[in-house]
């Protein structure tokens, strides 16, 4: 009778072991910043549809939580990636402190980041020039327009930004706004990396997202990043919390359209 | 070698032109007239036009052809039609946001919900669901293998071809390939399918039963945003259509080098090949049209006005 247990509950274990494949690749993401911040829940979607994806692909994605003033004493060596919505001053010391992990910048706007080019920077939210180039091309359509210049809008459908509202909508009971999308987008540039190249290296990351990346950010086709770490992106346009525009307008902007906003170059 | 095909292809020409019987319809879903058009295959023309429900993507047809699906999305449901008098004989609930979905051998349906990163297999006839299988972030094209051995649904934002077995209806593998998969096609024995992917235009050919990439192959230029995809009877030619290129490309099936590109309408998107392989239609979304296509010269051959944004289309012959 002990025999026969023993070797049910041995072939219980074999099968068990072999259903879960000791092949999972474990992958851990530090997010810093403020709870409550929006960046965090498009963060959090990111992680969650990275899962989804992983469960197909014996693959796991972590997220790790730190508040800003805990940061400097905290050890980031495991991380395949840093998001955070820290400003200027902050993710400048970060990146020379941490110069093998590729660190997300969801927030901060200013040009000087950008012309400065630091390594391992990665813009997703855009520049204020990007902004502001969008809106002057507009302004050529319509000089008295009042419309905002936004990376993301709730109201979005293109490029089946429709979907990704209504999924984010359905968790967080929230729009997704700018923050959001750019967690969000963060996220998934990485685990696509992953799943595509089974990079869990950061410093391979860091190089595989300067130079090779592909992405479908629901917001237009294959973006990728110039050499001032800025995530080349289309701006909308936004007025009465509706999409009026997207640019580069079209018959304004000249060809390659997405180099009309922003900074091209760094600065020496 | 060549003077043989030529002689082939006119002989084909000659004693095998396209011959619709009188009963013969080419069905259309016109996703923002929120109708069916129906058009028929002897004048090319429009004879009918069913108003069907919100949002209408998804068509196909029963085995015996005797009864037409419609996906009505923004109603998350499917019409039943029939296809003789074009009356709505009933519908069903079908899980949330139905877009495309393909019928079965034994002749149920494989719905994608892309809401809800599932697909559903539903009885058309009870209308009750049979199974539920979890996949990717928006799946969307759904392929049945001719001899319903297997099925492919793609997940657009997870970027793969999910090979689900039958009927245990299980995923048996995921194949990755390029951005957002939007359609597949299997070839006649099931062992070969070809998709393609929106975002990076790429069509992909994968060994099903390998669950690996054959050859992959980019359709053209930046505006190539490959949708539906079909095989040529004889396997030898895919025929892609090319969304915003606004041409439906023409590629070798095992090279998938590009043969052609024939231009058709603004956005084409639906692709249906009539049983001799002699006649394609497709939708072309923008201009609101079907083009018919001669497949021996692989030109249009008509234009057909139809609803706004014209989505699936599905041939029924007697």
């Amino acid at each position: 009778m002990l025999i026969k247990n023993i070797r049910f509950l041995l072939i219980i274990v074999i099968l068990v072991s072999f259903n879960l494949n000791a092949e999972i690749i474990e992958v851990d993401f530090a997010y810093i910043g403020h709870e409550e911040h929006p960046a965090l829940l498009g963060v959090k979607q990111g992680i969650d549809e990275s899962n989804l994806q992983g469960q197909f692909l014996n693959q796991k994605y972590n997220l790790e939580i730190i508040s800003e003033n805990k940061m400097q004493k905290h050890n980031f060596t495991k991380y395949i990636a840093i998001l955070t919505t820290v400003k200027s001053k902050e993710l400048k010391s970060l990146a020379k402190e941490l110069t093998d992990i590729p660190i997300f910048n969801l927030t901060d706007e200013s040009n000087e980041l950008r012309v400065d080019c630091i390594t391992n920077i990665l813009h997703i939210t855009p520049s204020s020039k990007m902004k502001a180039d969008a809106l002057k091309q507009w302004q050529t359509k319509i000089p008295d327009s009042k419309a905002n210049p936004q990376s993301w809008h709730y109201s979005f459908k293109k490029f089946a930004a429709r979907d990704l509202n209504k999924r984010f909508k359905k968790n967080y009971k929230t729009n997704m706004d700018d923050y959001s999308w750019a967690g969000w987008a963060a996220v998934k540039m990485t685990s696509d990396t992953v799943a595509r190249t089974k990079i869990i290296n950061a410093k391979n990351m860091l190089n595989y997202l300067k130079t090779k990346l592909t992405f479908d950010g629901q917001k237009g086709s294959d973006m990728n990043f110039r050499v001032t770490g800025q995530l080349r992106q289309l701006i909308l346009l936004v007025e009465d919390n509706k999409v009026i525009a997207e640019a580069p307008i079209r018959g304004i902007a000249k060809p390659p359209t997405l180099e009309s906003l922003g900074i091209l170059d760094c600065s020496k | 070698m060549r003077f043989f095909w030529t002689l082939l292809t006119v002989t084909l020409f000659l004693f095998n032109p396209f011959v619709a019987n009188a009963d013969d319809r080419i069905f259309v879903t016109n996703e923002r007239s929120n109708t069916v058009s129906v058009i028929d295959a002897k004048s090319l023309t429009i004879e009918n036009t069913i108003e069907i429900g919100e949002r209408p993507r998804g068509i196909g047809l029963s085995p015996d052809n005797t009864e037409l699906y419609v996906a009505v999305s923004d109603e998350n449901k499917i019409v039943v039609v029939d296809p003789n008098t074009l009356k709505i004989l009933r519908e069903f609930e079908a899980g949330s946001d139905p877009e495309t979905f393909g019928v079965h051998p034994n002749g149920n349906i494989y719905i994608s919900n892309e809401d809800d990163a599932k697909a559903t297999v539903f009885d058309p006839k009870t209308g009750k669901q049979i199974a539920e299988i979890r996949v990717g972030l928006e799946p969307e094209g759904v392929a049945v293998s001719p001899n319903g051995e297997r099925v492919i649904v793609t997940s657009e934002s997870t970027n793969m071809l999910h090979v689900i077995k039958t009927p245990e209806n299980i995923i048996e593998s995921n194949i990755l390939v390029g951005s957002r998969p939007r359609a597949a096609v299997f070839n006649n024995s099931g062992d070969i399918a070809y998709a393609t992917a929106e975002i990076s235009g790429e069509v992909v050919k994968v060994d099903v039963k390998k669950a690996k990439i054959i050859k992959t192959a980019v359709t053209g230029g930046a505006k190539s945003k490959p949708k539906d995809i079909i095989l040529s009877k004889d396997e030898n030619v895919i025929y892609v259509a090319g969304g915003r290129a606004n041409k439906v490309i023409v590629m070798d099936a095992d090279s998938l080098e590009i043969i052609k590109g024939i231009p058709v309408g603004k956005r084409v998107w639906g692709l249906a090949m009539s049983s001799d392989g002699r006649r394609i239609f497709t939708t072309n979304g923008v201009s609101g049209t079907v083009s018919v296509i001669d497949t021996i010269k692989n030109e249009v051959i008509k234009t057909i006005k139809v609803g706004k944004f014209p989505w699936g289309v599905v041939i029924r012959e007697d």
